[in-house]
């Protein structure tokens, strides 16, 4: 094929990503570096609220952004390097923390709490989403001709729930004297408050995890197990394999590429990790990096907002993906050139 | 299992079952839970002791019931439902439209499923139990507690409707965009063996990676003010982009695109490149070949990256809720702000109730395209 | 059966939309309003729309869109929904316009106590006031023979004698959520305790005395609440106090109806509303208003017709018929017994929120930091003092202060 065509093929999806996807990034980038701001000027200013039945009025002393001829705010922006980045990492706090050994001031700090939080959210449920998938996906295939219809529409339930939905329902089951906690209470016998600490929401919240993209992997695996060579399974029945042998050697090499496939998108996903933080307010305990970046995004009630952090945040949580996913990724250039 | 040699003793199997029971069970259970919970009153809907929720004393108490032959009848529609749909569905579609034009077939097929089954459960069912009930007794007694108040709240008194409407809106515009740009670009992809080829599937997936609020929160200034920065090009025409569903189209298109091209080219590398490449030998061009040759075949895959983009744009928060305004406002934002809200239990299980109406059609579509999802899944959209 | 209700409704809002009894005037200029969504704008919002040819967007994201469709050319929308905080952006980006000719006008109605006034122009028109207040059970305290607190050691003492008496096992309740609920909380008790937030240029003042007694008196009370403390909001407490699981909270004026509403509440009648409780110089809380704004991008006619219905939303009709969903500001409120609360509150002296642009980023950094003290993490001072460095970072990057 050459570069014409290609180009006519890939033209509009490029136009779009670039236009969406790549500009915006460029701009993130570029912010990272910037801040922008209103110039203030202090005013007097006598302000009157309502109270009950009268009206207060204080005069005080107040910042105002200084307003050019047409009435808009008049905005300077200037380059503070990486600025940005040193007060998202906090490089100095980490450090000293680091250096006196106190792991426990190490993870006050926001951005090395959420990293610790994100990493530790990937890396657990990978193994847990892959052996699940795996799992469900051979049970299934176990399972009589007659009810597997059911069982794959039932397994993909949990995927294709609404994930706002899905961690609120998880939230009402659990919280407070939710039934599931009142089930854990009546059968342990004790007083069970699960979103009274850390560990317990981090539990809940990979837990949930799993639940939603574990029928992903299963389905995924499921279709992969549906073209394993038969042939090959037989004679190693015969060869006097155990089934765990067989499972070993022979399935998990053919399905090898979807555990990849499943691994990388999952390796995203779960390093965005954000509405389970929200959905289950765990900010008081446990924050990720996407969380972090959405706080410094979000604009407080007065208007103001951390874009440039924000956008140092941002970049951070790329670089952190890209590092992940340069294992997997080098064996689709392998396969890449391998395949024409 | 087909082979002899493969047959498993009968306590593996049954250890099986067990574990896929099991399975099904914590699948189902937090959706089986909100549905529940939809339908009781706000006393018994949050209430600590699981009996009381599902039987629902409180509820009774008001006067909202069900009797047992309710229940036998309603399940029964149900299941006579889902089994046509499931099973005759697909014949007689294929049976009545003409080739090539099924996707027309399904879409009439699934319309006329949706609206029979609503008249029938919503109305002639009610009016014949009404008759029914007083005939038989204790059958007919109300034992549970169960309400559908809520429901209406939330389409009639909300007008939930109009959300309903603009995310089909959203999804429609959403699943075919993302479909058609897709396919070429995964069609020439899959067939490019070059180096720009990997780096563009690369970049690709680091545009995957991203984490999407930082970008989405750089659009709203952009498209609040986009009649100013537009009026050079387009005049006194140019459109505010902000609150247009087309314009949330397009970045829910691009967004989904890296996700798109990869599930696509993987599945075109699947067909045989031998296939298009003797269609150019009878003279085809690229284009020309893409057509004749490979749009025929390319269904299965299409409709497994189809059903993804789907799930994207129907269950997106963040590029809704931030660049539509409530005119134009999908459902699950539309559902988020009910429960932020400064609200009353009763207003809580209002929007239960509306979380429950959106997963329905996402239940619906999953019954329809169960099969395809997986014989596209297994006919190689998902080979790394 | 239901087919004929379903059929009925929609024949009644064919109707309802069609005519304009509720509304003195027919409005014909498209207007739209942005505003947030609780229950209050809901019902004002509804009385405006009797007027027609007026779309209300109740957008939880409002804060984010507001500045930025009000500074657009026109105003994405003509009117816009604000409290005491969230007025701050507008008016410092001058989106806004000065009412005083049409409150001149049209406003003979208005109380002089809605006018909201910066630097002697109307800058926007208050419709309800709202108050976090004691809220307490009547039957409860009145059996253990405890008298009304009126101090926070006057609750802590009472929330101690009713888990000794086993009555509940966490009698307090608190809108201790992290973030802006939790910033909320820490902010009523700094003021009640006297503090004052900045110092000079907009420096941040709270790592002192009064900022550590407010943090304790905060950790003293969570020994009487529900473990999960840290993730319950406003919603999450009314609830407990509906099912009967707590004895007391400091909680929103606005809540106040939902403990009498038979429909979901199990404690009808039994809940007093109270002043809140007093620190050692004022009552611990702040009092906040929610009112009307009019952009500044739009024609003098489409102003003149807002302005216009927008009293219409907040007319007496409409206060009359959801008397109890706020504290309204209208000579035709009824202050019953469920705004006793508040105006007791104000009557020993409560101050209204310190709304201003680092006020915005104080709180944030108050919401955030907080919870490392309140699960121990970090002791009283420390955690101030990184709140007051987290304040300062943010406030840099605002530009509030000079470097």
């Amino acid at each position: 094929m050459n570069f014409r065509t290609f180009a006519a093929f890939v033209g509009p999806s490029v136009f779009m990503m670039l236009l969406f996807i790549a500009f915006p990034l460029i701009s993130v980038f570029k912010q990272s570096f910037y801040v922008t701001q209103p110039i203030y000027e202090t005013v007097e200013v006598e302000t009157c609220t309502p109270g009950f039945l009268t009206q207060t009025c204080v005069t005080e002393t107040v910042s105002q952004p200084q307003l050019d001829e047409e009435g808009k705010v008049i905005m300077q922006t200037q380059y503070v390097g990486l600025e940005s980045y040193r007060n998202v990492l906090e490089p100095e706090r980490a450090w000293r923390a680091i250096s006196e050994g106190s792991w426990n001031v190490l993870s006050t700090i926001n951005f090395w709490k959420a990293l610790r939080f994100t990493l530790t959210f990937t890396l657990i449920t990978l193994p847990l989403v892959i052996v699940c998938g795996l799992g469900i996906a051979v049970l299934i295939n176990n399972a009589a001709q007659a009810i597997k219809g059911p069982v794959i529409f039932i397994s993909l339930l949990p995927f294709i729930i609404t994930p706002v939905i899905g961690v609120l329902s998880v939230n009402w089951l659990f919280r407070g004297d939710g039934i599931l906690t009142a089930l854990l209470e009546w059968w342990l016998n004790r007083d069970i408050a699960l979103f009274a600490q850390a560990w317990t929401i981090e539990v809940l919240m990979m837990l949930y995890r799993v639940w939603h993209v574990a029928p992903f992997a299963a389905i995924v695996f499921y279709a992969g197990l549906q073209t394993v060579n038969q042939d090959s399974l037989e004679s190693a029945v015969i060869d006097g394999a155990t089934r765990w042998q067989r499972m070993k050697y022979i399935v998990i090499p053919h399905l090898m590429p979807l555990i990849i496939f499943v691994s990388m998108i999952h390796l995203m996903d779960s390093y965005r990790v954000f509405e389970e933080i929200v959905g289950f307010a765990s900010q008081g305990y446990v924050i990720s990096l996407q969380w972090l970046t959405y706080d410094f995004l979000v604009p407080d009630q007065a208007g103001n907002r951390s874009i440039s952090r924000a956008s140092a945040s941002a970049m951070l949580t790329m670089i952190g993906i890209a590092i992940l996913l340069i294992f997997p990724l080098r064996r689709t250039w392998r396969d890449h050139k391998g395949g024409h | 299992m087909s082979s002899r040699a493969l047959r498993q003793p009968l306590s593996l199997r049954l250890t099986s079952n067990i574990f896929l029971a099991f399975w099904c069970i914590v699948a189902i259970f937090p959706i089986f839970w909100i549905t529940v919970m939809s339908f009781k009153s706000p006393v018994d809907a949050f209430d600590g002791n699981a009996l009381n929720v599902i039987f629902g004393p409180a509820t009774l108490a008001n006067g909202k019931g069900i009797s047992l032959l309710d229940i036998i009848l309603g399940i029964g529609v149900i299941w006579g439902t889902i089994a046509l749909v499931t099973k005759k569905m697909p014949g007689m579609i294929k049976a009545y439209s003409k080739e090539g034009q099924e996707w027309f077939g399904w879409v009439i097929g699934i319309l006329a499923a949706v609206v029979a089954f609503l008249i029938v459960f919503f109305v002639i069912l009610p009016a014949i139990l009404s008759i029914l009930n007083p005939l038989f007794g204790p059958l007919g007694r109300d034992i549970l507690g169960l309400t559908t108040e809520h429901y209406k709240t939330v389409w009639i008194d909300r007008g939930f409707s109009n959300n309903f409407k603009n995310s089909l809106i959203v999804t429609t515009g959403v699943v075919v965009l993302s479909l058609s740009v897709g396919t070429l670009a995964g069609y020439g992809l899959a067939r490019s063996g070059s180096t720009l080829a990997f780096w563009l599937l690369i970049v690709a997936l680091i545009f995957r990676a991203l984490p999407p609020s930082a970008l989405v929160a750089s659009y709203l200034p952009v498209f609040i003010s986009s009649s100013e920065w537009l009026a050079p090009i387009l005049g006194e025409n140019a459109p505010t982009l902000y609150g247009k569903p087309f314009a949330v189209i397009a970045v829910l298109v691009a967004i989904n695109q890296p996700f798109t091209i990869w599930m696509l080219r993987s599945f075109f590398q699947n067909i045989p490149a031998e296939l298009d490449e003797a269609a150019r030998v009878d003279g085809c061009n690229h284009f020309q070949a893409f057509r004749r040759v490979i749009m025929p075949v390319m269904w299965p895959g299409v409709i497994t990256t189809g059903l993804f983009s789907f799930l994207l744009a129907y269950n997106d928060i963040l590029v809704t809720s931030l660049l539509l305004d409530a005119q134009n406002q999908t459902m699950v934002p539309a559902i988020v702000g009910m429960f932020n809200r400064e609200t009353t239990t009763t207003d809580q299980v209002v929007a239960v109730a509306a979380a429950v109406s959106i997963t329905a059609p996402l239940i619906f579509l999953v019954l329809i395209f169960q099969r395809q999802i997986v014989s596209g899944l297994t006919a190689g959209a998902v080979k790394g | 059966m239901k087919l004929k209700t379903i059929l009925m409704a929609g024949a009644m809002s064919i109707a309802a939309s069609g005519t304009w009894a509720a509304c003195s005037f027919e409005n014909d200029v498209p207007l739209k309003s942005l505003s947030a969504g609780f229950e209050a704008w809901k019902a004002v919002t509804d009385a405006m729309a009797e007027c027609g040819n007026f779309n209300a967007s109740l957008d939880q994201e409002f804060r984010e869109k507001q500045p930025e469709a009000f500074a657009a050319s026109p105003s994405l929308y003509q009117i816009g929904g604000v409290s005491n905080t969230t007025l701050i952006p507008l008016l410092n980006a001058g989106t806004i316009r000065p009412l005083d000719d049409l409150v001149e006008k049209y406003g003979q109605n208005l109380l002089p106590n809605q006018l909201i006034k910066v630097d002697g122009k109307t800058m926007a028109i208050a419709m309800m006031v709202n108050a976090q207040h004691m809220m307490y059970r009547n039957d409860v305290l009145a059996d253990l023979g405890i008298a009304e607190p009126a101090t926070y050691d006057d609750v802590l003492a009472a929330a101690a004698k009713i888990k000794d008496a086993g009555v509940m096992e966490y009698p307090i309740g608190g809108t201790f959520k992290t973030g802006w609920n939790l910033g909320q909380e820490f902010i009523n008790m700094y003021m009640g305790e006297g503090g004052s937030f900045f110092g000079d240029g907009n420096m941040p003042a709270i790592n002192n005395e009064q900022g550590v007694k407010a943090l304790e008196t905060l950790k003293a009370m969570t020994d009487y609440m529900d473990p999960e403390y840290l993730v319950s909001d406003s919603t999450y407490v009314q609830q407990q106090f509906q099912q009967g699981k707590i004895a007391m909270a400091n909680l929103w004026a606005s809540r106040a109806a939902a403990m009498n509403d038979e429909a979901e509440s199990q404690v009808v009648g039994k809940v007093t509303m109270s002043a809140a409780p007093m620190g050692s110089a004022a009552p611990a809380t702040t009092i906040w208003w929610d009112g009307f704004v009019l952009a500044s991008n739009m024609s003098d006619e489409e102003a003149d017709a807002a302005f216009r219905v927008m009293l219409e939303g907040m007319d007496e009709e409409m206060v009359s018929a959801n008397n109890d969903a706020a504290v309204w500001l209208n000579p035709a409120y009824k202050a019953g017994e469920l705004a006793a609360g508040a105006a007791a509150s104000a009557q020993a002296g409560a101050k209204a929120y310190p709304a201003s642009g680092p006020m915005g980023i104080m709180h944030t950094a108050l919401g955030n930091g907080l919870a490392d003290f309140m699960t121990g993490a970090k002791d009283a001072q420390t955690t101030l003092a990184d709140i007051e460095a987290d304040y300062i970072t943010a406030a840099k990057e605002a530009g509030l202060i000079n470097n």
